[in-house]
């Protein structure tokens, strides 16, 4: 297996650098823990930001579906990560994301 | 130095030659007048641990050649005009990417299909150019049945050297030529062998296309712990594509640089007769044959004739010609095409009066019809 | 210790040249990812692509790699691999590079049965040279050589493969990549020529000019056409003219694989054995 060590304490995080705003990986993630922001610099004027780290539940949808090798998931065992379960407020979210065009609307849960 | 009797025709010893020089490896497909050169290939290489195949068409013979030539094993491939008209595009993949391959071309009576089963020597031109773009061809034709063998084994040596296809020319005639040869001995031929260049430093340090403007690339073998990339586009010090135009230019410039820079490495033609001659005939492969005999008759009959054979066709011997060319005026090309040779000859000797004995019709010149031509110019 | 791709990258090169969301990169990592699995040295493998988008697969990765000429990957693999029969040899290509101009050479490397892993990326069009039919495209998409709308019929790659003897034929697409990677692992496994035919979203060249203009579009579109091949095998023949089956759709070990009998050759050449005849086949046509 060719591994690497995940940041601490860190579920996911990812390398902006690669992202080319796709929205693949919000449209995957079950937990809303993902989301695109406005970024002139970059590709289609967007960027992938994370906004809810804590509740990651590890699934590893978002990396396995990203085509740009931009985002990355901890292991479960080996990186001594505790992911969170998948709840209800979770689920919520990552709805709202996706049906607001893959970004987080102003003012959620505010 | 050339011991070995062996009685065989020109397409098969091709085959012998190559097996000898160490080519490990055939991709062909079957076109008359070429066929016996994949026939008997097949038949040695395996022998010898290597391998060949018939394709399903010329341009997956071709293409498999250059893979396993990539690869890193000596590698040819065997076919006629119309198979060189196919394979063209391939062809300049491996020049662009500077993999060797020995091309075997038995040429036929052309364009198009021809006549299938009889002489010609009409794919000269398509020799020096069978590809679109800049690049420059390395070009051998055997005149006889033994440079049949030892042209084939310099193919293969040049190949390496520098590091592209090289043609074999061999007319249907010589092609199918039966007779004995004297040729160099198998020991002999392998202590000759020369392998293309390879890097043996750290694979971090590895460039193999960042050589001096006159060296053709290092490209080391496959799976021997160099990774580098392949692509027929153009490309950068490790091979990756690109369009920077520093880089673009000195890529092109050095694909000819290479050769420019070492023609004598590639130099080779028989000077017959030549060092009273008042009368220069030009001519190669089998129609060479004719002219010496031809000579003969002529200086017979007092006609001092002689005969300047260019044995590697391209690039061609242009110093050399102009030499003779300046010395003689009365020149006469004889070959086996509307004077596809005749053009360079004149284009290496500044002179627009050459006369050409040329034949299309698929059948050989006499020493007659060069001897009547010859008496008819005196 | 997540997973580290950059050790099969070829760094420099990254980010890839391709639109964001191409499928390609999808079919890129699920690739890696088996590679891994398997425990392949880098040395020992070949990756070899064709023209197009999917051309640029080979300059990605960290292997002995090669970008050929439009429509001859599997050739090109062809003298690689009958050159080094230890060694593991992939080719990529497209639809249009497999499948038209490439189109004899895939019947024939199917034919052969030459232990060679071929990649289809099928996103249904040319999709570099801004989308030209290809002989995957539906027919009534608009394509720019034919913008009254395209009237060339499809073929379905993966009955061709079979119909040409290919001993390991399978499809699957970039929707769900752990099912790609476990297909990839299966497939490279097989000893025999394996044929994949993977299915994948051009949404910046045919999605676009066809009212899927988004990755997830095509993405959807690509669900609604494709099912597991059990779920297939249940529908009514209507329903099935217009879903492609994916999954294993054959996988025959028996059939025995070109560079093996190729040492049988070797063999006969070598005084080992006596000459090959219809007696050592089962196969008498």
């Amino acid at each position: 297996m060719s591994l690497m060590v995940a940041p601490a304490n860190t579920p996911v995080w990812i390398d902006t650098d690669r992202c080319k705003a796709c929205d693949i990986c919000v449209s995957v993630c079950p937990a809303g823990v993902l989301s695109m922001k406005a970024e002139p610099s970059s590709t289609l004027g967007a960027m992938i930001e994370i906004v809810a780290l804590e509740d990651c539940i590890g699934c590893n949808d978002c990396e396995l579906n990203c085509p740009d090798f931009a985002i990355f998931v901890a292991d479960k065992k080996s990186d001594n990560i505790k992911f969170a379960k998948l709840s209800d407020q979770a689920k919520a979210r990552a709805a709202a994301i996706i049906s607001n065009n893959y970004r987080l609307p102003v003012n959620y849960g505010k | 130095m050339a011991n070995r009797e062996i009685i065989s025709t020109g397409n098969d010893l091709a085959a012998i030659a190559a097996v000898d020089a160490g080519c490990m490896f055939f991709g062909g497909y079957p076109i008359t007048p070429s066929s016996e050169v994949m026939h008997t290939i097949s038949d040695l290489l395996p022998a010898v641990g290597g391998a060949a195949i018939q394709m399903e068409d010329e341009i997956a013979g071709v293409a498999c050649a250059i893979g396993a030539s990539m690869s890193g094993v000596r590698s040819m491939t065997a076919t006629s005009g119309p198979g060189i008209s196919l394979k063209a595009e391939n062809l300049g993949l491996a020049q662009m990417t500077e993999t060797p391959l020995v091309v075997v071309n038995v040429m036929r009576g052309g364009p198009s299909t021809g006549l299938p089963t009889r002489v010609s020597q009409g794919d000269v031109a398509q020799a020096k150019n069978p590809s679109h773009g800049d690049y420059k061809s390395i070009t051998l034709c055997a005149g006889n049945l033994a440079e049949c063998y030892t042209e084939t084994v310099r193919a293969f040596n040049l190949a390496d050297r520098f590091m592209q296809p090289v043609f074999v020319l061999l007319d249907e005639t010589i092609g199918h030529m039966h007779g004995k040869a004297m040729i160099p001995t198998e020991e002999e031929v392998k202590a000759g062998i020369k392998l293309r260049k390879t890097f043996d430093g750290a694979p971090e340090d590895y460039r193999p296309y960042g050589v001096e403007q006159d060296e053709p690339a290092v490209l080391n073998p496959m799976f021997t712990g160099y990774r580098y990339h392949f692509t027929g586009l153009h490309h950068d010090s490790k091979g990756f594509p690109t369009e920077e135009i520093e880089t673009c230019r000195k890529l092109i410039e050095r694909l000819f640089n290479k050769i420019e820079a070492h023609q004598d490495e590639i130099d080779s033609y028989e000077e017959f007769m030549l060092d009273d001659a008042e009368f220069l005939i030009i001519a190669y492969g089998s129609v060479s044959l004719a002219a010496k005999e031809a000579i003969r008759h002529l200086r017979a009959d007092g006609i001092k004739a002689g005969l300047f054979r260019p044995i590697t066709l391209w690039p061609s011997p242009a110093t050399r010609i102009k030499h003779w060319t300046d010395k003689i005026n009365k020149v006469l090309c004889v070959e086996l095409n509307i004077g596809q040779y005749r053009d360079e000859i004149q284009r290496a000797s500044g002179r627009l009066d050459i006369d050409g004995l040329f034949k299309v019709n698929g059948r050989a010149i006499s020493p007659y019809e060069i001897v009547n031509k010859v008496k008819e110019t005196m | 210790m997540a997973f580290n791709y950059d050790k099969y990258l070829r760094l420099e090169k990254m980010p890839t040249l391709w639109c964001w969301g191409c499928g390609d990169g999808v079919i890129l990592k699920a690739f890696i990812r088996a590679v891994d699995t398997l425990g392949w040295k880098q040395d020992d493998v070949c990756v070899i692509s064709g023209i197009g988008c999917s051309g640029r697969f080979s300059s990605y990765v960290d292997f002995n790699t090669i970008h050929t000429t439009h429509g001859r990957t599997v050739a090109w693999a062809t003298g690689v691999k009958l050159a080094n029969p230890t060694k593991h040899v992939v080719c990529v290509a497209g639809d249009g590079d497999a499948l038209a101009i490439g189109g004899n050479h895939t019947i024939h490397a199917c034919r052969r049965n030459i232990d060679i892993n071929f990649i289809i990326i099928n996103n249904f069009i040319y999709g570099l040279t801004n989308s030209q039919t290809s002989p995957t495209t539906p027919q009534g998409m608009w394509t720019v050589s034919q913008k009254a709308g395209n009237i060339d019929p499809t073929f379905d790659a993966c009955n061709l493969a079979i119909a040409a003897g290919a001993s390991f034929v399978a499809r699957e697409t970039m929707l769900d990549p752990k099912k790609l990677e476990k297909l990839f692992v299966k497939g490279f496994t097989h000893r025999g020529f394996s044929f994949f035919d993977i299915m994948s979203n051009c949404h910046v060249n045919l999605g676009r000019k066809n009212k899927m203009g988004s990755a997830m579009e095509n993405l959807n579109w690509i669900d609604s056409i494709t099912t597991p091949l059990s779920k297939w095998e249940k529908l009514s023949p209507e329903e099935q003219k217009n879903i492609f089956p994916t999954g294993i759709l054959k996988h025959d070990e028996t059939a025995r694989e070109y560079c093996d009998m190729y040492e049988d050759i070797k063999a006969v050449h070598q005084g080992k054995r006596k000459v090959i005849t219809q007696n050592d086949f089962e196969k008498k046509i």
